[in-house]
């Protein structure tokens, strides 16, 4: 089989995603109010908090926000991606997969067409949170390039979280469990890692394991480049980390799929 | 050869936990014919499509489908089939010629060609005016029909229906039917059907293979079915007498000449296949007047596909148990067909 045949499968995995994420103007509109609700809340509750020389020093930044706004990249990335299995465990159960397996598609295709599916909604959703804070004071000081920068990062965020979903609802079989799985597993992850809270004030136990969540990998390299430049000496380190660590969940999403199809 | 367009030797599916799903099941498909499978739910019938299908690998024997070995060959099997599965497996956001744009891509079909195909499936199963409608603004029947538009927008050789009218109204029921039959005389198409409808089996299909428990029971064409049990049948139950007298009693009905054969039913008493008509009725209570034992009631009809499926498993088609997720999904076509 051809890779051109291959891409074609999921072109239109993906096709499908993106047409029904379009047709729910809830989610779309959810997408704006979400992030907005984020940073005018925790931005205005917090922002007392850089009043402070010495919690100013540790944010890295003069302003909460400027902080903040990886956090709540990545943190959307977290939520849209970790229940991006649930749409596997739909399909099943509506007979769509069974629809997409009986026809001519490279079995490969499905998860990826899905999670690039996934990986754009938050990369959207990125865009959408950078373009909020930016009317609500937030510099960042490498601009647009930047921005992108951040919006990329969000968005491999979110595969490797959807791939995490994935390769679970191969698995697991029924929406509930995964549902439960998902949401046992967000705040922990959010709350061991830098996204609200510098690493710094943290207690040394927690410092450990929020240097060792990737979720911190992720918003350190993007606060680096939203406050404080083009670090490369700073981030290579993190996004190489980031870039296997999706390969691998990719890669274990697809052959639990496999699995699970065959 | 390949005048047998599907061709299964011994097919076994054994699931994890050790459920024969299906059990040495052998069959051959005509090509251009309606071919079916009646059961009841969990008889076996989606398993066996399933394998047909290449959605799962038999654990034991083999099948060709249209000249194709479905295990050494499964993506150009799945070029050659049409699956409609009972799920009624339709994208409710998108309009339908959105699903079949959709069906198109998975089929690696051109654009221009994909344009073509959409027109001419719409065309068959009359959904051109509300092509660029919602499918959530849909009823039951044009869902369905939009399901089977997309199992045929690739030309398959065969087209695979999995309870095709399951959840319908009788009205929409008699539709789909006129439908697929359409397919049958126009394209001359192979229709591989399961049901658990009697009088789809009987109105659809030009053979019927009965299925429970995984395991053939009896193939033929509906008329043939029918007359193997005799021209008519006498339903009868016992309301007096011992055991002994009502073995005594039934050993005489048996060695009436009219009778064909006597078979016992749990709930319905005894069936007797009889070859004098109506006037066996009266000729059974006068042969068996001086015997202890006395018929309690007694019942006289031609004989149904129900009848048959009683005579060849012994007992009348019922749902199976079924396990959770299968009941929600049943629960759930029930749902999006009415509305």
């Amino acid at each position: 089989m051809s890779w051109t045949v291959i891409f074609n499968d999921i072109y239109w995995v993906f096709w499908r995603e993106i047409k029904k994420f379009t047709q729910q103007r809830a989610r779309i509109l959810m997408l704006v109010v979400q992030p907005l609700v984020w940073l005018v809340l925790m931005g205005n509750s917090m922002a007392g908090l850089t009043r402070n020389p010495i919690a100013a020093k540790m944010l890295g930044t003069g302003n909460y926000l400027t902080f903040m706004t990886p956090g709540i990249m990545i943190m959307t990335a977290l939520f849209g991606g970790v229940f991006g299995g649930t749409s596997i465990l739909w399909d099943r159960r509506l007979g769509f997969l069974n629809k997409m397996l009986s026809a001519p598609i490279h079995r490969a295709a499905i998860p990826l067409g899905k999670l690039m599916s996934i990986g754009l909604q938050t990369m959207m959703q990125a865009l959408i949170i950078a373009i909020i804070s930016l009317f609500l004071g937030v510099h960042v000081v490498t601009g647009i390039p930047g921005i992108i920068f951040l919006v990329f990062i969000a968005g491999m965020f979110g595969i490797i979280m959807a791939s995490i979903s994935l390769a679970l609802a191969a698995n697991l079989k029924s929406i509930e469990s995964l549902m439960a799985i998902s949401n046992f597993l967000t705040m922990p992850l959010m709350l061991t890692s830098n996204a609200m809270f510098p690493i710094s004030a943290m207690p040394a136990w927690l410092s450990v394991i929020a240097r060792l969540n990737p979720l911190s990998y992720a918003v350190s390299a993007m606060r680096t480049i939203a406050t404080q430049g083009w670090l490369f000496h700073a981030i290579w380190m993190p996004v190489l980390l980031l870039i296997i660590i999706a390969l691998i969940t990719v890669s274990i999403s697809i052959m639990m799929f496999y699995r699970s199809v065959s | 050869m390949m005048n047998h367009i599907i061709e299964a030797h011994g097919l076994t599916k054994v699931f994890p936990g050790g459920i024969v799903a299906v059990n040495d099941v052998s069959f051959s498909v005509e090509e251009g014919e309606i071919f079916g499978f009646l059961g009841p739910n969990g008889a076996g019938k989606s398993t066996t499509i399933a394998m047909l299908t290449t959605l799962i690998r038999p654990t034991k024997g083999h099948a060709t489908v249209a000249g194709i070995d479905i295990l050494k060959q499964p993506y150009q099997a799945r070029l050659a089939i049409g699956y409609v599965s009972q799920d009624l497996a339709v994208e409710d956001a998108l309009t339908g010629y959105e699903n079949l744009r959709l069906q198109a891509g998975f089929y690696h079909i051109v654009k221009i060609e994909a344009l073509k195909r959409i027109d001419e499936v719409l065309e068959m199963v009359d959904l051109k005016d509300r092509a660029k409608d919602k499918v959530e603004t849909y009823s039951g029947g044009m869902r369905k029909r939009l399901d089977i538009a997309c199992g045929l927008i690739h030309r398959p050789r065969v087209l695979f229906l999995d309870e095709p009218t399951l959840g319908l109204d009788i009205q929409t029921r008699r539709e789909i039917w006129k439908y697929v039959n359409h397919l049958r005389k126009e394209i001359r198409m192979t229709i591989f059907v399961t049901t658990h409808y009697m009088d789809e089996a009987d109105s659809l299909c030009d053979r019927i293979a009965i299925i429970d428990k995984g395991i053939i029971n009896i193939l033929d064409t509906p008329a043939a079915l029918k007359t193997s049990l005799g021209n008519e049948i006498v339903d009868f139950t016992f309301s007096k007498g011992t055991l002994e007298e009502q073995e005594e009693t039934l050993q005489k009905i048996t060695s009436l000449d009219f009778i064909r054969n006597i078979k016992f039913a749990q709930e319905k008493g005894y069936i007797a296949s009889v070859t004098n008509g109506e006037s066996s009725v009266p000729a059974i209570f006068e042969a068996i007047r001086d015997f202890p034992a006395k018929i309690g009631s007694i019942s006289f009809k031609q004989p149904s596909l129900d009848d048959v499926f009683l005579h060849y498993t012994g007992h009348e088609m019922r749902e199976e148990k079924v396990d959770k997720e299968t009941g929600f999904r049943t629960r759930m076509i029930m749902r999006r067909t009415r509305r």
